[in-house]
């Protein structure tokens, strides 16, 4: 028994790093446009991002959790708990030393990516092809190529819509300002319906799911009618303002919006493995009738905050530095389209690419020739490494198995 | 590349656009200054101008060939890749044409430019620097547009475009009226042929503007 205890503490330890690594280097694929259209400053990006990953991930974080730790194996039916503990920790170790090595060879890799595989590596290991769930796994697969054109369209037509009613108008500043409720709307409307659709929070105040739409609709209204009064009486218009000023502003929401969407769908890259480890020390199974514990959450989101406050700041000074062709109504279209992408994947229980659905917004900017020079062949690079990722995880996290039993 | 938005963004090919129409800019300045010089009498410094234009052709040859060679293929930009590369072409044959221009001149320093004609060829050299004066403002306002795309912007580098086509025509009335005295001069046979092809080379900057200009219509089309 005790050294069930010991492979949680080395649990909770590697399940921090990742964590501390999502938050260090994937935080500047979700603050990037916001940073680099100098809507706030790195120190601001670092606050909102830290605070608001906790909250996405403890209020919204356990579907995709839930998804990983029971999704991909079917660990019911993991005859001893013992190996699926040896399981649990290498996928863990093997997620953990894909993200080092990708960190350390500046390679594309996702966390997201990353973890799946090493899950199905245990999965394999522990009790063969059989237990892996391969429609599931299917469904998250799908999602990895939806996720991102999901992203391009919306990107696509939220810029046309920006360019069409604002910004090719005369009084260009005027009619951000009159539409602003609206954007602000739609925003917030996707935010409270994601707190209170099938959430513990939701459940608490017994919504159903017209009322959970009613109650959303309502409170967007009502914050976009606030959120516009407050432009108006905070921005004084001059001479020189544009549509740009307004969305300056917005755009400090939408990046709360995308930490939000970040924190609810990777704080299971760290915690999933770990809930399963967790489980089977705590109660000898799986537990796959129990939620994932609030404090595990918390845990995932406060050690995504430390990557942010530790290393974020460098990575984002390199962006903000280097990105200097986006404008806010750019930024804006590309946050409100990779964010909603990946609330929605959250809210499905499908562990998307945060940083995937961030390209896909850049490219449907760039597609409506917002962006004056925009490299489209990343993706192609990007694709690559999706189809190198989860072998190579998988393979990892099968050898680390092997390793570990023999010492275990 | 381990954060791959910061690789999908790319040095913008309108910054160097904008730096080329710079160059060219300088160097009609460059090139009136030397006219005027060369024209003048006693002038010493009209080799030191010449060079000075030389050395900003090949700076501006440096920066095109810079936007060329750092637009890898799949490059998403508000305008297509050939469009601004024919752009591009033409303004550098605005610069062609002027450093092309110094360069006949001074094949033939004796005996310079005929007193009769010194005053038509000032005229001809302001005909052809305000054309190539409007391509940096065409630039920077057609960058303007690719950032709001109203119409109010589009009818502003439209109308610059207008302009550029109305200069050229000045420009070439310009020379038809000094072609036509220089081959009705009492002069050496060899003069009339520097003077014609030098009124030649100098016409064709306004040309090489104007047709810059329309290849920015062609960008700017809906």
């Amino acid at each position: 028994m005790t050294s069930n205890y010991c492979i949680l503490i080395v649990g909770y330890i590697f399940g921090f790093y990742m964590a501390w690594n999502i938050g260090a280097n994937d935080v500047a694929n979700s603050m990037a446009s916001a940073v680099g259209a100098k809507a706030i400053t790195i120190r601001q990006a670092v606050f909102i991002a830290g605070i608001l990953n906790v909250f996405g991930a403890i209020f919204i974080g356990s579907h995709v959790t839930n998804t990983i730790r029971k999704g991909i194996v079917s660990a019911e039916i993991l005859a001893d708990p013992h190996v699926a503990l040896i399981g649990a920790l290498s996928a863990l170790l093997a997620a953990a030393l894909w993200v080092s090595f990708s960190t350390w060879k500046s390679l594309p890799v996702s966390t997201t990516h990353s973890i799946v595989g090493a899950m199905i590596g245990f999965g394999i290991m522990a009790g063969g092809f059989s237990v892996i769930k391969w429609g599931k796994l299917a469904a998250i697969v799908m999602s990895w190529i939806i996720s991102p054109f999901f992203s391009i369209i919306i990107a696509f037509i939220m810029f046309k819509i920006i360019v069409r009613l604002i910004i090719s108008k005369k009084n260009q500043f005027t009619k951000a300002l009159n539409l602003s409720p609206y954007f602000v709307g739609i925003t917030f409307f996707v935010i409270i319906l994601s707190f209170l659709f099938k959430t513990p929070l939701g459940k608490k105040l017994s919504i159903e799911t017209p009322a959970a739409l009613a109650v959303s609709l309502i409170l967007s209204i009502i914050f976009g009618i606030i959120c516009k009064n407050l432009l108006s009486r905070f921005i004084k218009k001059k001479s020189t303002s544009t549509a740009e000023t307004i969305f300056k502003r917005i755009q400090i929401g939408t990046s709360c919006y995308v930490a939000l969407a970040q924190g609810a769908n990777d704080v299971a890259n760290a915690i999933g493995p770990l809930a399963v480890i967790y489980f089977i020390v705590k109660t000898g199974n799986v537990g796959a009738t129990v939620p994932v514990p609030f404090f595990l959450l918390f845990f995932g989101g406060i050690g995504i905050a430390c990557g942010i406050g530790m290393a974020g700041h460098r990575v984002m000074d390199t962006i903000g530095s280097k990105i200097t062709t986006l404008t806010n109504t750019r930024g804006f279209a590309i946050d409100f389209a990779a964010a909603t992408t990946v609330l929605v994947a959250s809210k499905m229980g499908l562990p998307v690419s945060t940083t995937h659905a961030t390209v896909g917004g850049v490219l449907g900017v760039g597609l409506a020739r917002g962006i004056e020079a925009v490299n489209f062949r990343i993706i192609f690079k990007i694709m690559l490494y999706w189809f190198l990722t989860v072998p190579a995880s998988a393979l990892t996290s099968m050898a680390i198995f092997k390793i570990l039993q023999l010492i275990l | 590349m381990r954060i791959p938005f910061m690789s999908m963004f790319i040095a913008s090919p309108f910054d160097g656009l904008q730096e080329h129409a710079e160059k060219v800019k300088e160097c009609a300045w460059a090139f009136q200054q030397a006219m005027e010089c060369h024209i003048a009498d006693k002038c010493r410094t009209f080799e030191e101008f010449r060079q000075n234009v030389v050395r900003m052709e090949s700076e501006a040859d440096a920066i095109k060939r810079r936007i060329r060679g750092h637009l890898p293929k799949g490059t998403l930009m508000p305008v297509d890749k050939f469009q601004l590369f024919r752009y591009l072409r033409e303004q550098d044959r605005v610069l062609d044409a002027v450093e092309d221009s110094l360069n006949w001149l001074s094949y033939r320093s004796e005996p310079g430019i005929p007193d009769k004609l010194q005053r038509d060829f000032f005229l001809l050299v302001d005909a052809n620097i305000d054309p190539i004066e409007e391509l940096s403002t065409m630039v920077l306002e057609a960058r303007k547009y690719f950032k709001s795309f109203s119409e109010k912007q589009r009818t502003l580098v439209k109308d610059i475009i207008r302009n550029l086509r109305r200069q050229e025509h000045e420009a070439d009335k310009v020379e038809a009226m000094i072609k036509k005295k220089i081959l009705n001069m009492d002069i050496d046979p060899v003069t009339i042929f520097h003077m014609i092809t030098l009124a030649e080379i100098i016409g064709s900057i306004a040309d090489h503007a104007e047709n810059a200009g329309d290849m920015m219509r062609a960008m700017i089309a809906r």
